[in-house]
């Protein structure tokens, strides 16, 4: 018996008149991304030439496992399907082109009956399927975050059709040549059945007209597919090269020594840089950032996809002028259009002031668009050059200038709370290895008060050196840079990184995740670099060193909230469990949302100082998420959770305890 | 001999009660340092019936400018009517009720008679047998003694309203009354159109001096009727927490706290409210603080000048029959 | 239409107070901010510049200390400032103070004087009245409201029980209470361009006062001692049955509190 193999373009003698047309499908492509890359490097300059090995293999990965598109079980699948079916088609094809022209012999024995036969057969069937998935859950409706459009349908009909087609010719060619390893091919083997009956020039014909039929679809469908939202196949591995190396959340600083500094923030789309504009390009919609977007859940206008998506929009829409007319013959309407900013165009006011920067957005996006932080940096240009912000945050902002502190408070008082602790200042115990950083709450609160204590007696009972600032800490102002105060930030944090320095601070212990984001990620931008961690992550490593020992939780289950800046932003998920439960023995009872999937209590993002005027309240949510589960208590381990899921339990008339893990730990320990 | 003035606070023919307070006052100074008590009285129809409580808190003599051009003050009438009457009489020493009159008028006057003011004072020493003012000035948080340097010119002061008790009145006293007409108003520049009167309306939460304040413990929209009850009584505004708004219990412009109004009353009754920090950055300058709430660990305790550790349904009927019986 | 606005620099109201060994208060490394009150009077001011044109000029007397608070008047709009800085000012005396504002001011003939009635400190609620009476321009204290009408100005001012609407020719001098308006948060923007405006630093000799008027000598009351209150101690439970507590809480409201 002959080696296996199969005769290439059969029956398709001028078949190299497809070179012809892939010349257009290749001119056609080149145009349509030329168009778009115009687009968005409209966008202003952002360095991201760096580090191209490990963006390259990081995206590489990324890509081939799809590690962040079955973060979504449902059609994380579907999708997965559709991305292995068609790649190895295109390998499939790619190799006999390779055979055709170069005369590489490749498509022979085992390799062609196992990989090219069967291998490519099964790939086109599970592409088949997974198409037919995602047309019929967006036929069907099944998930109301899924927009539906004419042209999805249409590019899944037409995949589905080339598919499909693709299969007849085989079909075809298996009853034409009379195949002897049609076996080896059974989805064309079960095609190659419903023509069997036919004669030979019927055969010839249907082949012929399929096989062109078929060609002519998978052209157009590469012709426009830069032109579609298929695009997101080159745009999403670009999206993954280029992404931010740096750690969530960055800002980028402003410079307020800089004597040209004449614009704070975004305006204009085209303020968002060329990344934040290839970010909006990126975006599928499908749906994934409002599904799980705190605002958007409980009823407000924000969502984070038509956030991106209005980007998208306007960069064309804007694009059509800034591209192609030239300054001087642009209308009186069109130099309006121009002129008018992304608050009201992109995202309404309203919606700008609803994020939290949970960040659950960008954790759930499949294609990386980071969704907080353009909103931030709309909020910047806002407050800082306009002035222009929800009334009840002035007071705060006001606060913070005069007294280092959001409420206002007497900024002598802020050590009132060690008044019966014993706890050393850095000028007392200068050598201390800590600086322990109470925060604002920590050392105002009455309530957060608490949860400094708990946390000094453990420091203590485990014999750690530390020491605080005393009354020369402010604010870390965190809250005055996510709510857009660049300004106030600034301030707040060169008085900070001046103190800490002059202190000779090395180690960093934060109760507040807010704060661990302040001082670890945003003040080594100005200089500040010290070795931050939170009270969890230093209560882990004290009980597994053996500091403090295992106690008794007085609770049989708790359930552990995770706040979004210690879990999202800074990925530390174990060190809270485990202080719970191998320090505090506790029983931990997750609920449905948890870790990275946490739902944001409400207060991100200078929440905490804002009303939320629109929709569910957020804290009541989640505090009714901690319910359901059942436990004897709810803890968390930030002091604006614990202050709004307090809340939001009260509102839910439960008795349920709500506490910081510091607190549960001390009472396990003491009691 | 030398006399102490006090200038009344009389409107639609009564005088306000913060004038007795500074009768009182006067009474006592002018027994200490041997002097006379003269109660200065402007208006226009000034009965004489209402001037007879001045005499029962220590008035010899009460001088009555009754002109209609004193009807509505205005700043150039009443500092010309007193200008006139102090060259007139050379008084050593008036006293003005810090009030948005005495308090508007009492500099004008010092100005035009080359005299000092203290203002706002909370208390009078004696030191030596002279006078030593005593002040409450930083919010309160200093207590300020100072002197006039000569005791032998015109002075002048001013009272904060209810620092100053009010002497047990004396039914048996009588007071001269005089009748005076000024010389003239001269130019009367401040022309007034129109005088809204909003005693009998709810005061707005940031002037007001009281207020009755109500949070989660109030559990409805039908609490706040309760609060109101003693509200209505004290004539103070209603304010809510947070907590309360969001319910919907009670419109937004009631909030008091962090992302609400900044208030600071000289009373602030807090009924079912935990007092979180957020609640007292709204009220923590309130000058007294009575915290009602049937949770004894609430923090707004701990702020508290008086606590009632009871349910707030049973204590504000009371609290509001006990503000009547203190009024009447 | 030009407005002058009298400003003064002041601790804040939260800041905790303390004395120095000589029994005064120490201003050093408190929070200072620009007095409540001026800030409201500043804010109707622009909001009038903004509404008429014209020009806003802020007047303080004080020293280089100051400067923040004068700053913070011109990021808010104001368009120059007048220092008075004199080694010889009593600045603690109202009548020093009102003399010197009289002077500046009768050089730069404003159509509008402004200010706080008081001050959010010391709180002596005076200096402005003087500075009318000396000038003998008319004035409205205690404003919650102002409108132009020509002129003449529309004022709100406030009596204990309600509002009185006054109108009132031009030049005036008014002095703001709570509510006359909201001050704005200025922009970073307005923040950078303060910093390039002037502020034009005087001493007695330029504006022609004779050190005598105005200095220790000119005092007509005296700071006999400074005392702390003490703070608030809070706590405190009144207990008993409910009628009992509530009667006697009534009782020292009135007795102890003197609110009632």
């Amino acid at each position: 018996m002959q080696e296996a193999t199969r005769e290439l373009y059969w029956n398709i003698p001028s078949h190299w008149f497809m070179y012809v047309l892939f010349v257009g499908v290749v001119v056609c492509f080149a145009i349509f991304f030329y168009r778009r890359y115009r687009l968005w490097k409209l966008g202003a300059p952002e360095e991201l030439s760096d580090h191209k090995s490990e963006r390259f293999f990081g995206a590489f990965k990324e890509v081939f496992t799809q590690k962040r598109v079955v973060r979504k079980k449902s059609s994380g699948i579907m999708h997965l399907f559709i991305f292995w079916g068609m790649l190895f088609l295109l390998v499939a094809t790619t190799l006999v082109a390779l055979q055709d022209h170069f005369g590489i012999p490749i498509l022979y024995g085992d390799f062609y009956l196992y990989f090219i036969s069967l291998g490519i057969d099964l790939a086109g069937l599970v592409c088949i399927v997974g198409v037919i998935i995602a047309l019929v859950r967006r036929a069907a409706k099944i998930n109301s975050n899924l927009e539906t459009n004419t042209a999805d349908i249409v590019w899944l009909a037409l995949l589905l059709v080339i598919l499909l087609s693709g299969f007849a010719t085989e079909g075809l060619r298996i009853v034409g040549t009379n195949d002897p390893w049609a076996i080896w091919s059974p989805v064309g083997y079960v095609f190659a059945l419903m023509f069997s009956g036919m004669s030979p020039e019927a055969l010839s014909l249907t082949h012929q007209i399929i096989w062109w039929g078929h060609l002519v679809l998978a052209f157009a469908f590469l012709a426009f597919f830069t032109y579609s939202k298929m695009a997101h196949v080159l745009f999403i591995p670009g999206n993954y090269y280029y992404r931010s190396l740096k750690p969530a959340g960055t800002l980028e600083p402003i410079d307020f020594e800089d004597e040209e500094l004449e614009t704070m923030g975004v305006r204009t789309l085209e303020e968002y840089t060329w990344k934040d504009l290839l970010d909006a390009q990126a975006c599928i919609k499908c749906g994934r950032c409002q599904e799980n977007c705190p605002a958007y859940l409980s009823g407000k206008e924000l969502s984070p996809m038509r956030f991106i998506q209005n980007m998208a929009a306007q960069n064309l829409e804007r694009g059509k002028i800034l591209l192609k007319v030239p300054e001087d013959a642009r209308t009186e309407e069109q130099q309006t259009l121009l002129e008018e900013g992304v608050v009201g165009t992109v995202i309404s006011e309203e919606a700008l002031w609803q994020c939290t920067t949970c960040r659950s957005c960008s954790e759930e996006c499949p294609a990386r668009v980071v969704h907080p932080e353009k909103d931030i940096k709309a909020r910047t240009y806002q407050v800082c050059m306009e002035s222009a912000f929800p009334p009840e945050a002035q007071q705060t902002f006001r606060n913070l200038e005069t007294n280092g502190n959001p409420w206002g408070i007497g900024w002598q008082k802020r050590t009132e709370w060690t008044k019966d602790l014993d706890v050393p200042t850095i000028e007392e115990n200068p050598n201390a290895e800590y600086l322990y950083w109470p925060g604002c709450s920590g050392a105002y609160d009455a309530r957060s008060r608490k949860v400094s204590t708990a946390f000094v007696q453990l420091m203590k009972q485990a014999g750690v050196d530390f020491a605080i600032l005393g009354n020369a800490e402010k604010c870390c102002g965190d809250s005055a840079r996510r709510l857009g105060n660049e300004y106030v930030y600034y301030m707040l944090a060169q008085e900070n990184i001046e103190t800490l320095k002059q202190a000779g601070v090395k180690k960093i212990v934060t109760q507040c995740p807010h704060c661990l984001q302040a001082l670890s990620v945003d003040y080594p931008q100005m200089g500040g670099n010290f070795e931050v961690l939170h009270h969890s992550e230093l209560l882990a490593q004290l009980i597994a060193e053996g500091k403090l020992k295992a106690g008794s939780c007085e609770y049989a289950q708790v359930t552990y909230h995770d706040s979004c800046y210690l879990g999202r932003y800074h990925g530390q998920y174990d060190a809270p469990r485990n202080v719970l439960k191998q320090g505090a023995g506790a029983q931990l009872v997750e609920m449905e949302r948890n870790e990275s999937k946490s739902f944001c209590c409400g207060a991100g993002g200078g929440h905490m100082w804002l009303e939320e005027p629109q929709g569910t309240k957020i804290n009541d949510m989640r505090a009714e998420q901690a319910l359901q589960t059942k436990a004897d208590a709810l803890v968390t381990a930030c002091p604006f959770c614990l202050t709004m899921l307090t809340d939001g339990v009260a509102a839910h008339d439960s008795q349920m305890p709500v506490k910081d893990l510091a607190e549960v730990l001390a009472e396990a320990q003491f009691e | 001999m030398a006399t102490i003035w006090v200038f009344a606070e009389y409107k639609d023919g009564v005088i306000g009660k913060v004038t007795f307070e500074a009768v009182s006052e006067a009474r006592r100074l002018a027994d200490a340092q041997g002097k006379t008590v003269s109660v200065v009285v402007f208006g226009s129809n000034v009965d004489d019936a209402a001037l007879a409580p001045l005499a029962q808190y220590g008035a010899d003599q009460v001088i009555v400018v009754d002109d209609p051009a004193l009807a509505e003050y205005t700043v150039d009438a009443y500092a010309a009517a007193l200008d006139g009457l102090i060259e007139a009489h050379h008084p050593d020493t008036i006293m003005f009720v810090a009030s948005s009159t005495g308090q508007d008028i009492a500099p004008v006057v010092a100005q035009h008679q080359n005299a000092g003011l203290i203002s706002e004072i909370v208390a009078i020493e004696d030191e030596g047998g002279q006078p030593v003012y005593v002040r409450a000035p930083y919010s309160g948080k200093i207590l300020e003694k100072c002197a006039f340097t000569n005791n032998d010119d015109l002075n002048i002061v001013t009272l904060r309203p209810k620092a100053f008790t009010i002497a047990e009145p004396n039914t048996s006293r009588t007071a001269t009354i005089v009748r005076e007409a000024p010389a003239g108003f001269g130019n009367i520049r401040q022309i007034v159109k129109d005088v809204l009167r909003v005693a009998s309306d709810r005061v707005d939460l940031r002037d007001a001096e009281f207020i009755v304040s109500g949070g989660r413990g109030v559990k409805g929209p039908e609490g706040f009727q309760v609060l109101e009850q003693l509200a209505d009584e004290l004539g103070a505004a209603v304010g809510a927490s947070r907590v309360a708004v969001e319910q919907g219990w009670i419109d937004k412009q009631f909030q008091v706290g962090q992302t609400g109004k900044i208030v600071a009353p000289q009373l602030y009754i807090a009924c079912g409210i935990s007092g979180s920090i957020q609640h007292q950055a709204g009220m923590g300058q309130s000058q007294c603080i009575v915290a009602i709430n049937n949770d004894p660990e609430a923090d707004i305790f701990r702020i508290a000048d008086y606590g009632i550790v009871a349910d707030l349904f049973e204590v504000v009927p009371l609290m509001t029959e006990e503000v009547k019986k203190l009024k009447a | 239409m030009k407005i002058a606005v009298c400003v003064k620099q002041t601790i804040d109201t939260e800041a905790v107070i303390t004395l120095d060994a000589d029994g005064q208060v120490v201003t050093d490394g408190a929070a200072l901010i620009i007095d409540p009150y001026a800030e409201f009077a500043v804010e109707k001011a622009v909001q009038l510049k903004e509404a008429n044109g014209g020009e806003v000029v802020v007047v303080t007397v004080g020293t280089q200390d100051d400067v923040p608070a004068i700053r913070h008047a011109l990021s808010m709009g104001a368009d120059r400032a007048i220092l008075i800085e004199d080694a010889n000012i009593d600045t603690t005396n109202p009548l020093a103070k009102a003399r010197i504002l009289a002077a500046v001011l009768e050089a730069e003939q404003p159509d509008i004087i402004m200010g706080g009635y008081k001050s959010g400190d010391t709180g002596q609620a005076q200096t402005l009245p003087r500075v009318a009476a000396i000038m003998g321009i008319p004035q409205v204290g205690w404003i919650t409201g102002l409108e132009l009408e020509g002129e003449t100005a529309l004022v709100d001012h406030e009596l204990d029980d309600g509002v009185e609407r006054v109108s009132v020719a031009l030049p005036a001098l008014f002095t703001a209470q709570q509510g006359l308006a909201e001050p704005r948060y200025p922009t970073v923007r307005d923040i950078m361009q303060s910093k390039k405006k002037p502020i034009d630093t005087k001493d007695l000799a330029a504006i022609g006062i004779d050190p005598s008027l105005v200095g220790p000598a000119a005092a007509q009351v005296v700071v006999k001692s400074y005392a702390l209150k003490p703070e608030r101690e809070g706590g405190r439970i009144v207990e008993g049955d409910v009628p009992d507590a509530v009667a006697e809480t009534a009782g020292l409201l009135a007795s102890e509190a003197k609110v009632l």
